[in-house]
């Protein structure tokens, strides 16, 4: 997966940008649940959309199940943010949250959706500030439950062919949560990034 | 005499927003490392007065640098400069021995108020 449909320095900035973002979207979580959220070096990669659930498994991990939720952003920059769980991490967030009673269907998805929110609107945020752009997002959705990582996504639906791909790594230092944060770039829009890019990093 | 100062971030776009956040009349001899391993190799050449630290790095992080550092002579004023803005990120660094904490983006006001506390720079 070395397609140069980015320069290195583009691709660089991408990487510090995602960085910087997912560091306010820990934060955030932090606060949340009030435990230290471990973060990862932010992975770029470009995907074709054969690929996604292997490349998705490879990520996350082959044996995963997940549950996952979704948003799209529109405006001078789109694409969809994609926030993977870990099944087993869901119930362990459920009693950091709070939740005392037995965790039904739909606590735990308003849970996971809170989460995700909090997760990919800080880290939205964090992105269009950082490139001066403006970004509007649709409400987050439940895309999978309880699904093997190799079935999340489905190829027939989506509009794109190749997309550029990055993801973070939250991680409880005290327990089994994990979430990996994505968005995805659909080719369409990835001039528009890199012309973005172009401009944060003559501005250094 | 310039003052070695070593500038550690994976990222050679962090490395180059951080450089140019410092004060420009600061009279400086610059050592980039992209890892905590290379970052290590530096300060023991004697290129690190001042260090300005990324924590999250592959091959090595910034954690391990300041456990490394500690272990040795700790001969250097650690900066740590991340995008990590827990409270209790910026807690750990300081009970390891960073002087300082800065959040990224950085702030030149920022680390031009730091480097004059802590008598740095002038």
């Amino acid at each position: 997966m070395t397609k140069k449909i980015l320069t290195s320095d583009q691709r660089d900035a991408l990487q510090e940008v995602t960085n910087i973002a997912m560091g306010q979207a820990g934060a955030s979580l932090a606060q949340v649940l009030g435990e230290f959220v471990q973060l990862s070096v932010p992975q770029i990669n470009v995907i074709e959309l054969e690929e996604i659930n292997q490349a998705l498994a490879m990520l996350v991990g082959a044996t995963t199940v997940v549950s996952a939720v979704r948003q799209a952003f529109t405006g001078a920059l789109r694409g969809e943010a994609v926030a993977i769980f870990d099944q087993e991490g869901c119930i362990e967030l459920a009693e950091l949250m709070g939740y005392e009673k037995e965790l039904t269907p739909k606590a735990e998805q308003e849970l996971m959706l809170d989460v995700a929110n909090v997760l990919i609107g800080a880290c939205i945020k964090g992105i269009t500030k950082l490139l001066q752009t403006d970004i509007t997002f649709s409400p987050p959705s439940v895309m999978a439950k309880n699904m093997p990582i190799g079935q999340l996504m489905h190829p027939s639906t989506m509009e794109w062919k190749l997309a550029l791909v990055t993801e973070v790594n939250f991680a409880l230092e005290k327990g089994r949560f994990t979430c990996h944060l994505t968005q995805f770039w659909p080719e369409s829009s990835i001039v528009s990034l890199a012309e973005a890019l172009d401009k944060f990093i003559e501005s250094f | 005499m310039s003052t070695p100062i070593l500038v550690v971030d994976d990222s050679a776009m962090a490395r180059k927003m951080l450089i140019k956040a410092l004060p420009s009349s600061w009279d400086v001899e610059i050592t980039q490392a992209a890892n905590g391993l290379e970052a290590v190799d530096a300060y023991r050449a004697g290129k690190a007065e001042v260090m300005f630290l990324d924590l999250q790095m592959p091959e090595m992080d910034g954690y391990e640098v300041l456990e490394k550092v500690r272990q040795e002579d700790f001969n250097t004023f650690i900066i740590v400069v991340s995008a990590d803005v827990q409270p209790l990120a910026q807690q750990r660094v300081k009970e390891m021995g960073a002087i300082a904490f800065v959040k990224k983006p950085v702030n030149p006001a920022e680390i031009e108020a730091i480097l004059k506390k802590f008598g740095v720079f002038l």
